[in-house]
């Protein structure tokens, strides 16, 4: 006989619940079945009408991200072999989001957050493409190529508390795409990004729980980018106070 | 809406609908904007543009930069890479134009990686005889189409529509007029009108049982454009790359080979010499077009050998090969090939800094697609395509790794500016003129909605995926190509008789699947019937049985599947041939002697 | 049609996670460092009122309960500042084209720092405390 592990699905069917609640389903073990693989046996073997985002199957995409046991994880990236021997696997809709259905959230208003940042090169001289690639060290490169690998999966919006609360906050890969944006030594768009990160929604609504750096399956630190908006937040407003002082207001 | 009552359209209006959000779609985008601020742009995916896969492209982009590289090198590796099969004035355009496009993805912030001086690094690539690969780590697709993304953020007039699935083309006096889509938040049938369309969908690889491709990758841009009459070409071009992950399919860039990586069988050997890519070179010294350089249809050519005699790994899951990597060390793999090493770590439980890594031949590309001329436009006109679901003569019978990226944006900008062009003179297309067309369509897909028949989504799916790797996979033997035609004509006999579960209009991905699956069964078939027709080896196609050589007298020439009642009708079209006449295609010690003058 | 459920945030979201309790401990040190500063603000009010009630409030120090939450205030002081100075180097970065300092060498400044002040305070109390004899 082989060996079965009981999975606990959220399900939520906007049609027909008034809220969430939880399906079990049998899975045949196999040391290398991910949580992923496990959903999509559910659904072509068991019940097909279970809804589930994923794509790369390769932990790039950023679609499957879910609550697997409390905890916001990648399904793709998460093993039946993890949970062996724990008494329940539970996989629900990630944290926070509102629930589309199953375990599809509503992401819309995550990404409308990182295209608030500004997330793009600014510079104030467009150098024409024939003039050749802009400089870069790889030391220079090295200061932003954490924050460039944020793949959008919303796990860490899953994991803020603060989020949480207030669902306008900016949040961590928002925040985390403005200073690897900010820290490029091509952009020049650093003092027109600090209205975001400087508003009531910007860095300041951190508190540093720092679980989202905890859980952030690409090891951006989205935590220390915040924080590390806060010092520029910092250096700006002494820097704006200072000039007033002068009586150069217009900084 | 009532039972019976034609289905609720929401109509919408714009200058320029681009079907697909992966790297070709920004890249349009983007261009369209740029040539026509005016231009109301529409940019229509199935999930969220980040999450296309492009996406999960690993290797690098091609574009020549070196000062001891020229584009007529660049051509001509793509050209015999292509096996002659590439229209030579594509290629041409395509060379003069990707190094620039690097460039421009790289003043939009792209972090190309750089010498220590900070200038552009490249690397090696199996088929290129010079150093010309862009890379960023070895994230190259990500990175790219992060970018692209994070910059079509800037111009106000690209609009998105996330999460809608694209289910028709709209034609209007024989001129594509629009699309339409299904909302997938709330099952919405919506159509959109614009006087140009551009088609960027991406590949079909999912059609095969093993395979690089995410999940989406479905061939749907193929389909819809097939549907309507348009020819899908060169379709029984299909690559398959010599290392996938066995079991999932996961890719292992062919960067781990450029950087040195080597291939080894069951015994521990260095089976590529054998098989006309050799003499064996230093390990760690990787060569270009020697050994583990060689063109990927090779290299998988010689796993099926090798496995056929016995010669390759039994593992849990499956038959494969070793990739060594433990020569580079520590430290060069966490710097050139961190992915690489994170994904064997998770996906086969391999650290990749002490053990080798079990891979194995798995479909990739598809060369093929829609047919389009060198400026991206389709037979029917106001229809575009570009990126992996077109066919616009670059890669031949064999693409190179590395050019396709590089196609997205050379072809993407392309696209980008006939569409605005077009859109720009035409009269804006009024979205009441296409609204029965679009309740006729509506009504047969909420049919498949509601569909009660017998037969199983997933069933109909493993058949096709099985017979596919059977009949068109790494070599074409002649009976197994028949019984995979007649097994699709049969799947697709069996589609009809679906039956669904889902009745929901939220998110009901079953019904999704159940309609991409009907995409993946017509390229199946297009692929399956140009496999047939084609009676000779060439590239990736090859039938070592019954027509084990090239054949230009007959066969230099694009295949053409139409659409027809029963089965497909096959056509042919002349290559274009500029520079470089057809010849044998060396690789290994073989192809030194032939480049010497 | 689209129902989109909104998950509200439970009123006890601190309690259900290892990682939030962690940090409500955390944030939790500020607590007995209020009640410290609360006691210190006493002491100098009975100052003012002359020297019985002085001497009453150093009494009361003596205190085993107020005693044991001086060795509580003390060691949530000490964990705030190593938590904190752990995570000092992810934030404060100096890493520019003509400064470089790298992470440990911010850390152990901070540390010395921390070290410097804390020792230099006893110092000044001793030197005032003996200097008043
Ligand atoms: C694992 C892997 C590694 C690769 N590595 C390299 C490499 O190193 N170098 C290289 O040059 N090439 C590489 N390639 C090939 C290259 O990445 C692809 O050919 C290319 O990214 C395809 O881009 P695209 O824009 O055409 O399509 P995609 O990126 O696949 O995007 C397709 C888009 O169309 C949308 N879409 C599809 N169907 C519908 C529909 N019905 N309705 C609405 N939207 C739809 C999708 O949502 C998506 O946004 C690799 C491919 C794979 C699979
Ligand atoms: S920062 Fe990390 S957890 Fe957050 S969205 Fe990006 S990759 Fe996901
Ligand atoms: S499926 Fe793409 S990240 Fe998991």
């Amino acid at each position: 006989m082989t060996e079965t592990v009981t999975v606990r699905v959220q399900r939520y069917r906007p049609e027909e619940d008034q809220e969430p609640w939880a399906q079990s389903f049998e899975v045949p073990y196999s040391e290398d079945l991910s949580i992923l693989d496990a959903l999509n046996q559910i659904k072509d073997q068991q019940d097909p009408t279970l809804s589930h985002r994923w794509s790369c199957r390769m932990a790039i995409c950023g679609s499957c991200g879910v609550m697997i046991n409390g905890e916001p994880r990648l399904a793709c990236k998460t093993f039946l072999r993890d949970y062996r021997g724990k008494d329940a696997l539970e996989v629900r809709a990630l944290d926070n989001f509102p629930i589309e259905r199953d375990l599809v959230s509503d992401i819309s208003g995550f990404i409308d957050h990182l295209e608030t940042v500004q997330p793009w090169l600014i510079r104030s001289d467009e150098q024409p493409v024939s003039a050749g690639a802009y400089r870069q060290t790889p030391e220079q490169m090295q200061r932003y190529a954490a924050f460039s690998q944020c793949i959008n999966c919303g796990l860490c919006y899953a994991a803020c508390p603060q989020f949480g609360r207030d669902p306008a906050f900016l949040g961590p890969a928002a925040l985390t795409l403005a200073q690897r944006y900010n820290l490029d030594s091509r952009d020049e768009g650093a003092s027109q990004r600090m209205n975001w990160l400087n508003a009531e929604a910007g860095v300041w609504s951190c508190t540093f729980v720092g679980y989202c750096s905890q859980v952030c399956p690409k090891d951006v630190d989205p935590a220390a980018a915040i924080n590390q908006g806060k010092v520029a937040s910092d250096i700006n407003y002494a820097v704006n106070l200072f000039n007033i002082l002068r009586g150069k207001d217009d900084a | 809406m009532n039972a019976g009552d034609a289905p609720d359209i929401r109509a919408l209006q714009a200058d320029i609908v681009i079907v697909g959000g992966g790297g070709a779609g920004l890249r349009a985008a983007i261009a369209a904007a740029e040539a026509n601020p005016q231009l109301d742009i529409l940019l229509l995916s199935k999930v969220y543009p980040m999450r296309s896969h492009t996406v999960a492209a690993e290797g690098g982009c091609a574009g020549v930069i070196q000062l001891h590289d020229s584009l007529d090198a660049h051509f001509d590796d793509t050209v015999s890479g292509g096996d002659w099969l590439c229209d030579q004035d594509v290629v041409d355009y395509f060379v003069h134009h990707a190094t620039e496009e690097n460039l421009r993805l790289e003043h939009w912030g792209c972090p190309w990686s750089r010498k220590a001086d900070g200038s552009i690094n490249v690397r090696a690539f199996g088929g290129m005889k010079i150093e010309r690969t862009w890379f960023a780590a070895d994230k190259t697709g990500f990175h790219i189409l992060h970018t692209l993304f994070q910059t079509s953020l800037k111009y106000p007039s690209i609009r998105r529509c996330d999460e809608y699935f694209c289910t028709d083309l709209l034609l209007e006096d024989g001129a594509c007029a629009g699309v339409q889509a299904i909302d997938m938040r709330n099952g919405t049938h919506t159509l959109i009108a614009a006087s140009a369309v551009i088609l960027a969908t991406g590949g079909a690889a999912r059609v095969y049982r093993y395979n690089t491709n995410g999940g989406i990758v479905t061939g749907d841009g193929m389909a819809l454009a097939y549907r309507q009459g348009v020819a899908l070409r060169d379709m029984e071009f299909v690559q398959y790359h010599p290392t996938g992950l066995p079991g999932s399919g996961i890719l292992i860039t062919e960067a781990a080979r450029g950087e040195g990586g080597v291939l080894t069988n069951s015994d521990g050997y260095r089976y590529l010499q054998d098989y006309g890519l050799g003499p064996e070179t230093p390990l760690g010294e990787a060569c270009n077009k020697y050994m583990e350089l060689g063109p990927r249809d090779r290299l998988s050519q010689a796993f099926w050998h090798e496995a056929k005699a016995g010669r390759a790994l039994a593992t849990s899951r499956g038959e494969a090969v070793n990739l060594d990597l433990r020569h580079l060390g520590e430290a060069r793999i966490n710097e050139r090939l961190p992915f690489i090493r994170d994904l064997a770590r998770t996906y086969v439980n391999v650290d990749a800094v002490h053990e080798p890594i079990p891979v194995r031949p798995t479909a990739h590309y598809t060369m093929g697609g829609i047919q389009t001329d060198r400026h991206t436009a389709t037979a029917l006109p106001g229809l575009f395509a570009v990126g992996e679901c077109a066919s616009v003569g670059l890669h031949g019978a064999n693409r190179l790794g590395s050019n396709s990226l590089a196609e997205l944006s050379v072809f993407g900008r392309v696209a980008g500016e006939q569409a605005a062009a077009r859109a720009s003179q035409g009269p804006a297309v009024d979205p009441r003129r296409l609204l029965a067309r679009a309740q006729d369509n509506a009504a047969g897909w909420e049919s498949l909605r509601e569909a009660r028949g017998g037969e199983h989504l997933a069933t109909i799916r493993d058949e096709m995926a099985r017979a596919m790797e059977d009949g068109a996979g790494i070599f074409r033997l002649p009976g197994q190509m028949q019984q995979t035609c007649a097994k699709i004509a049969e799947l697709k006999g069996r589609y009809r008789e679906l039956g669904l579960v889902d009745r929901s209009r939220v998110f009901n991905t079953e019904w999704l699947n159940a309609i991409e699956l009907g995409n993946l069964l017509d390229v199946a078939e297009a692929m399956a019937h140009a496999a047939l027709a084609r009676k000779e080896s060439r590239g990736s196609h090859q039938r070592i049985e019954d027509f084990p050589e090239r054949d230009d007298a007959q066969f230099l020439r694009h295949s053409l599947v139409y659409r027809a009642a029963d089965t497909p009708r096959l056509d042919w079209q002349d290559v274009v041939i500029t520079r470089s006449q057809p010849a044998e295609r060396h690789y290994g010690a073989a192809g030194q002697q032939e480049s010497k003058p | 049609m689209r129902k989109p459920y909104v998950q509200r945030q439970r009123a006890d979201w601190w309690l259900r996670n290892p990682a939030y309790r962690r940090y409500m401990l955390r944030e939790a040190t500020a607590l007995p460092l209020l009640f410290y500063t609360l006691l210190l603000m006493s002491g100098l009010y009975q100052f003012t009122r002359g020297e019985a009630a002085f001497l009453g409030w150093l009494e009361l120090l003596r205190n085993p309960w107020l005693l044991a939450l001086h060795g509580v205030a003390l060691a949530a002081a000490l964990f705030h500042a190593v938590t904190w100075i752990a995570l000092v180097p992810k934030i404060l970065v100096i890493d520019t084209d003509r400064l470089r300092v790298s992470p440990t060498v911010v850390k152990r400044l901070h540390q010395v720092g921390a070290v410097v002040c804390n020792v230099g305070l006893l110092l000044l109390v001793l030197l005032l405390v003996g200097g008043g004899r």
